[in-house]
């Protein structure tokens, strides 16, 4: 193997290389300088995504345990772009004094989930997948649990970790079966061998099984509302938008390239998978009052969502998840961005306390508006193309009454995306949120989301692009 | 596809699982007294909770040890394959020992080689 | 002599112990005997690997070094998950997840 060769994964060399940095500054940095290390943090993600981008190249290496072509390293660029906006949001919450000891943890730890993400997405066999799954998710464990004086979130860290320790056990059951009827933890080679037989179906029942529960499928969601509601913000939109992405393509590629011959059963499940779980989120969303556990519900519906485009079985399905995906990260790090902001500044997280917002701090009203009617799918906002999409790519298979359950789903959930809303412009309240101006990054965060809403939504071209790089798969 | 037997592992799968917990109520004696909360159930009465505080270097070394005991499961491999792949395992294995030092320069660092 | 074993006593053994662990982390209310459980579970796995990989594929060892990196791995998340129980026993001053409900909904 030479050295052109490991340059394929130029991109996971300069995360690693980042991470590396960081830890030897926190090694040799004494305590009161920590501060400092936070816009090196911002560079050096900056720099990942540009060595990324400028080096990237496709290719299989390390006998097809590594690949990577056009649309993965989109997916690793929209990523860093997404960790950077969590960045940005979450300067004012590290610079809180309890956090003041643990200030370059928070971007080690999310820097080694990054590295396990973009392995996992360009894994070319079972082993390097379950390699990353873990290294993305056992840090987040850390993470949800950063706040270490708050119970909450002590709780969320321990729920977080049980949870996917019980999912990671049914995943690699399920793997295990599957390496038993083909031999093989070769993606490309279980693709030819793999027969419609009990043992091999029930491998792959329990490896969606497991996958649902990461990316939060109903009936596996249980774990979601409490560490999304316990885990610092930050940590709460990284895990929701960054790490939940990362999952959904490997999940959408898996199916489509490990399990294509045995797509007659897959189907049927993520049918049922889909109708629960825009239901359930949808419902339970209805009666949240935290406004980061009404997203966490929001987002349980929206991965319900996603598996409509993944039932569309080709490139047309592949390019509207990534690009529902782009429009998501977008959306909603745009409602967490305003969360965080007003929760920094007031600690206030409900809806009631957003009464009136509009009077006060017209721009944070109409920032979060935007991004709740994007996640609504509200006609001139990116999301409905998002879901525009997605529907188009189930219309595509002929799943039409899964389409009117998903319709009959996308108009409830305009009642409560609305429900904010009518709060912020309509309600009146004796006692506002005071006006205040948001700090310069958290600004800069929410105003990136807004610019990436319009882009993607009207620029064609994006969308073009993904589906010509999706049907190469 | 042998659907029957799919159906016959979940039902298996059910009573096992199901089973565990309804027949692990009806053999399980409900009676509640002290003497069954001790540490010890026979023996010596114990003087006081077995959830007394520990020095929590303990728990601090054991992590620590555990982290680099297990890494010895792919030093064994290696060491297999050494004479056969030559340079490039022995650049490997100094690649995997820079970064398992790194981490013990961190737990250094954090004084958690320290005991207090 | 390994071979006078079948390999159908294997995979019963790791089934039972796979589900043994799936009930215990149902059923039980201690963090550390659910972390118990979840390493029973992960255990039954490799079983189960080095089962298949000895009996059907002797000639390849896929199987073998997926178990070996699922025990590292698993040793990474039970220090990290033994942190957090810790944490948790400083926070509730207990470690029954049945006392562990703050958030409700």
């Amino acid at each position: 193997m030479g050295l052109t060769e490991i340059l394929t994964m130029s991109h996971e060399l300069a995360l690693i290389a980042a991470l590396i940095i960081l830890l030897i500054s926190e090694i040799f940095s004494d305590e009161k300088s920590k501060y400092k290390f936070i816009p090196l943090a911002f560079a050096l993600i900056l720099g990942a995504g540009v060595v990324g981008l400028i080096f990237g190249k496709t290719g299989i290496i390390f006998g097809g345990m590594y690949q990577n072509d056009a649309l993965r390293m989109a997916m690793k660029l929209i990523l860093d772009l997404a960790t950077l906006i969590v960045f940005l949001q979450s300067t004012e919450w590290i610079k809180h004094p309890h956090n003041k000891n643990r200030v370059l943890e928070f971007y080690l730890l999310v820097f080694a989930t990054l590295i396990g993400m973009n392995f996992m997405i360009s894994s070319g066999d079972f082993l390097m997948f379950y390699l990353g799954l873990e290294l993305a998710t056992i840090p987040i464990a850390a993470l949800a649990a950063f706040d270490r004086l708050k119970n909450n979130s002590a709780e969320a860290g321990i729920k977080l970790i049980l949870s996917s320790a019980l999912s990671t056990g049914l995943l690699l059951y399920g793997l295990s079966m599957i390496y038993g009827t083909t031999g093989s933890i070769y993606f490309s080679e279980i693709k030819e061998l793999i027969t419609l037989n009990s043992l091999s179906m029930l491998g792959m029942i329990f490896f969606i099984t497991g996958m649902a529960f990461k990316i939060s499928l109903a009936p596996f969601h249980f774990w979601t509302a409490d560490v999304y509601q316990g885990s610092p913000i930050a940590v709460t939109s990284y895990l929701s938008v960054v790490s939940k992405g990362a999952a959904i393509f490997i999940f959408t590629f898996v199916l489509y390239n490990v399990f294509g011959a045995t797509s007659a059963i897959w189907t049927q499940i993520l049918v049922m998978l889909s109708v629960i779980t825009m239901t359930i989120g949808n419902l339970f969303a209805l009666r949240q009052q935290n406004l980061k556990r009404f997203l966490a519900y929001s987002s349980i519906a929206q991965a319900g969502f996603i598996m409509l485009g993944i039932l569309g079985q080709s490139a047309i399905g592949m390019g509207s998840v990534i690009y529902f995906l782009l429009i998501y990260i977008f959306s909603n790090l745009g409602a967490f961005g305003v969360v965080a902001i007003i929760s920094a500044q007031t600690g206030k997280e409900t809806i009631a306390d957003y009464r009136g917002l509009y009077a006060t701090n017209p721009k944070l009203s109409l920032a979060l508006m935007l991004a709740l009617f994007s996640l609504a799918g509200i006609p001139p906002v990116a999301g409905f193309f998002g879901k525009l999409f997605l529907f188009n790519a189930a219309a595509s298979q002929g799943y039409y009454w899964l389409l009117f359950v998903a319709v009959v789903n996308a108009t409830i959930s305009l009642y409560y995306y609305l429900l904010p809303v009518k709060a912020m412009f309509i309600e009146k309240t004796d006692s506002p949120i005071a006006t205040f101006k948001a700090k310069p990054y958290m600004a800069l965060s929410v105003a990136i989301c807004m610019v990436g809403l319009v882009v993607t939504g009207f620029a064609s071209v994006i969308f073009e692009y993904l589906v010509s790089v999706s049907s190469g798969l | 596809m042998q659907s029957e037997l799919l159906v016959l592992f979940f039902v298996l799968g059910l009573i096992l699982s199901g089973g565990a917990i309804v027949f692990s109520y009806f053999i399980m004696p409900h009676s509640f007294n002290a003497t069954k909360v001790e540490a010890y159930e026979c023996g010596i009465p114990s003087k006081n909770n077995s959830w007394s505080q520990f020095n929590v270097g303990y728990y601090l070394f054991a992590l620590i040890y555990l982290v680099f005991d297990v890494e010895i499961v792919f030093i064994f491999p290696w060491g297999e394959v050494l004479k056969e792949v030559g340079k490039p395992a022995l650049v490997e294995i100094l690649i995997f020992f820079f970064v398992l030092a790194l981490g013990l320069a961190y737990a250094w660092k954090k004084k958690a080689l320290k005991w207090e | 002599m390994l071979y006078t074993i079948s390999i159908k006593y294997f995979l019963i053994l790791s089934t039972l112990m796979f589900f043994s662990g799936v009930a215990g982390f149902i059923i039980r209310k201690n963090l550390i005997t659910i972390l118990m459980s979840v390493e029973l579970m992960l255990n039954a796995v490799n079983i189960n690997f080095l089962v298949f990989n000895r009996y059907l594929y002797p000639d390849q060892l896929q199987g073998h070094f997926f178990s070996l990196f699922i025990v590292a791995i698993a040793a990474a998340e039970a220090s990290v998950a033994i942190a957090l129980i810790i944490n948790i026993y400083r926070r509730f001053n207990t470690i029954m997840v049945n006392k562990v409900d703050e958030m409700k909904y």
